[in-house]
């Protein structure tokens, strides 16, 4: 393809792309040095790199990184792990095998504010685990740092898994079958056909979930927003809902573009590897 | 993977699965009970599984006012709305060419939208129904024309400034959104375009745009350059190969790619609420019935989560297939 036919089908998403993906990163930065409520919004008061100062040394914001690294440090190997389990399992059925997925995907693709609110709901005075645990275990189930933390993690594992399993079976679909038989005939247990013979064939695929996982569990929102209610006695902030209350509620809109700047720089050296080996497998597929 | 023949690991594996799938779908059932049920019985203490069965609560939800005939009128809604979707659903079958039966479709289904307000007193959740019509829809259109051309132009072009394109798409998608969300903010207050159809759908498409091309690059690479490639020795300019030969072939891919654009724009929530004062979406919506700890708004969320989640489920049984697909293709060829 020529190159001028080449700009001229990509042009409308580039300016789309430029405009209001490149621009408003760019955009931010300058925001961030600007110290701006909702009512100077109009002439900000331009105060240089004090913002990203005063985020730097903002105690909640670095108890909410917390919270963010843990919140991928617990979910994603359970994720990946039972994922991996259940693909394992689904591979091994054929009858029922469209109704056991189409109940893993509803939690997955639902609006994940509903998903959150479905689950929050099970902890309302009226909800079934708080019968549970009263009737149950006769003792009152309370809101707390920790179990807030806990049922946010919870919540992660039953609403993301899913993505896990699919993409994994799908994986499992194009596993070469001589492959297993001759593991087989060689005298491997199940399990050692699943460490050497599955895991190498899905390893490129565990690669792109973990990133997908990675990407995903640092800029966490709708359920921690939903599931927290936004009550800042639940010190379970993450850096997306910091971030959020910090611009919407506190309205420190400056302030607010200087973290989410320095999340960005956060996000970006994690992925800079990943950037360049990706690029260097585009331009060897080149013909 | 073999299979394995002993009766009891089988038992045992569809034991765990049918656990799994009953830990999955709990949530929703248990909502859909508590949106049938009473104030006061969705508000007992110890759960009720057998009730006085109401409808109410559907009806506060949505309408004003309840008119008298409104049994009929939503049968013959129902009785209009499956009509039409049997005849897209067989549309090969009838005697008149496809695109008209789903022009004439999407047409009547958007006169009844329209019209509905006109013949019945529908509350606010309607208004915010309406809005996330029109945003999806808008974004879908959009932000798959011009992903389906950029996809196609990086499928097939070798140049340094492709891989540059890709790799730049790749980070944008990795980026929390709030770093590009109030940029927005700040444009919308400034040029009043705040609350407005057209900021959601343009900050939607651009927000989706790197996933998009990504997906449908993937679909477009498979296609054999010597197909398109024929139709241009045969006269025909790239733009009509591209229309009439290569978008036929990857039309599967642009459906599953569809299926995604639309669950994004649908399920979308921080941009609608940061960028929104009363022009809610749904999922902003029903987010104020979060939290509150007053019970009369128990079988009202409940009633919500639902309505919002039945075109979830529509989508679950008729596009289970292009759903796997799209995520496998996104994994495998991505």
């Amino acid at each position: 393809m020529q190159r001028k036919t080449f700009y001229g089908f990509s042009a409308p998403s580039l300016v789309m792309m430029a405009a209001l993906m490149a621009f408003p990163l760019i955009m931010s930065i300058w925001l961030g040095m600007n110290f701006m409520t909702f009512r100077n919004i109009q002439n900000p008061e331009f105060i240089w790199f004090r913002n990203f100062g005063e985020v730097l040394t903002d105690v909640q914001f670095w108890q909410s990184m917390r919270f963010t690294l843990i919140y991928m440090a617990v979910t994603i190997p359970i994720q990946l792990g039972l994922g991996f389990a259940i693909a394992l399992l689904l591979d091994q059925v054929t009858r029922l095998r469209g109704l056991f997925m189409a109940a893993l995907l509803l939690p997955f693709i639902v609006v994940p504010v509903v998903g959150a609110m479905l689950f929050r709901s099970m902890f309302d005075p009226s909800g079934i685990i708080t019968w549970f645990f009263r009737d149950i275990l006769d003792q009152k189930f309370y809101f707390t740092e920790g179990s807030i933390k806990a049922v946010i993690i919870i919540h992660a594992l039953w609403y993301i898994t899913p993505f896990v399993v699919v993409v994994l079976f799908a994986g499992l679909q194009s596993l070469p079958s001589d492959q297993i038989e001759a593991a087989e005939v060689d005298g491997a247990k199940w399990y050692q056909s699943i460490r050497y013979v599955v895991i190498p064939h899905l390893r490129s695929l565990f690669l792109f979930i973990s990133l997908m996982l990675i990407m995903d569990a640092y800029r966490v929102f709708d359920s921690v927003f939903i599931l927290t209610g936004n009550n800042p006695i639940f010190k379970a902030d993450t850096v997306q809902v910091y971030n959020f209350e910090v611009g919407l509620q506190v309205q420190r809109l400056g302030k607010a573009n200087a973290m989410a700047v320095l999340t960005v720089i956060g996000v970006l050296i994690v992925l800079i590897p990943f950037l360049i080996i990706t690029y260097r497998n585009q331009i060897a597929e080149r013909e | 993977m073999r299979r394995t023949r002993n009766p009891f690991i089988r038992a045992g594996i569809y034991l765990a699965l049918s656990l799994v799938a009953a830990y999955s779908i709990f949530p929703f059932l248990w909502t859909s009970l508590q949106s049938i049920k009473t104030v006061r019985d969705a508000n007992s203490r110890t759960p009720l599984w057998f009730f006085e069965v109401t409808w109410e609560n559907y009806s506060t939800l949505w309408l004003e006012s309840t008119p008298e005939n409104l049994t009929t009128l939503s049968l013959t809604l129902l009785v209009i709305i499956g009509a039409v979707v049997t005849a897209m659903v067989f549309a090969e079958r009838l005697p008149i060419p496809r695109w008209v039966v789903y022009w004439m479709g999407m047409a009547v289904f958007a006169f009844i939208l329209w019209q509905i307000p006109r013949i019945v007193d529908t509350a606010e959740f309607y208004d915010y129904f309406l809005n996330t019509v029109i945003v999806t829809v808008g974004t879908l259109i959009v932000s798959i024309t011009i992903g389906c051309l950029a996809g196609y132009a990086l499928a097939r072009y070798g140049g340094i400034a492709g891989a540059i394109i890709l790799i730049a798409a790749l980070a944008f998608r990795a980026l929390p959104r709030l770093a590009f969300i109030f940029p927005y903010l700040w444009i919308g207050q400034v040029t009043g375009l705040i609350n407005t159809h057209l900021l959601l759908i343009v900050t939607l498409v651009a927000i989706n745009q790197p996933f998009t091309i990504w997906m449908l690059r993937s679909f477009f690479r498979d296609v054999p350059r010597e197909l398109e490639e024929s139709a241009m020795v045969d006269g025909a300019s790239r733009l009509t190969a591209f229309r009439k030969v290569v978008v036929p072939i990857v039309w599967p891919g642009i459906i599953s790619t569809s299926l995604f654009t639309l669950l994004l724009a649908y399920n979308e929530f921080l941009l609608p609420r940061v960028l929104t004062q009363t022009n809610w979406t749904l999922p902003v919506a029903i987010s104020q019935f979060a939290g509150g700890e007053d019970p009369a708004h128990i079988t009202l969320a409940a009633a919500g989560a639902v309505s919002i989640t039945l075109p979830i489920i529509f989508v679950i049984i008729f596009f289970q297939r292009q759903l796997v697909r799209g995520l496998a293709a996104g994994a495998v060829k991505g």
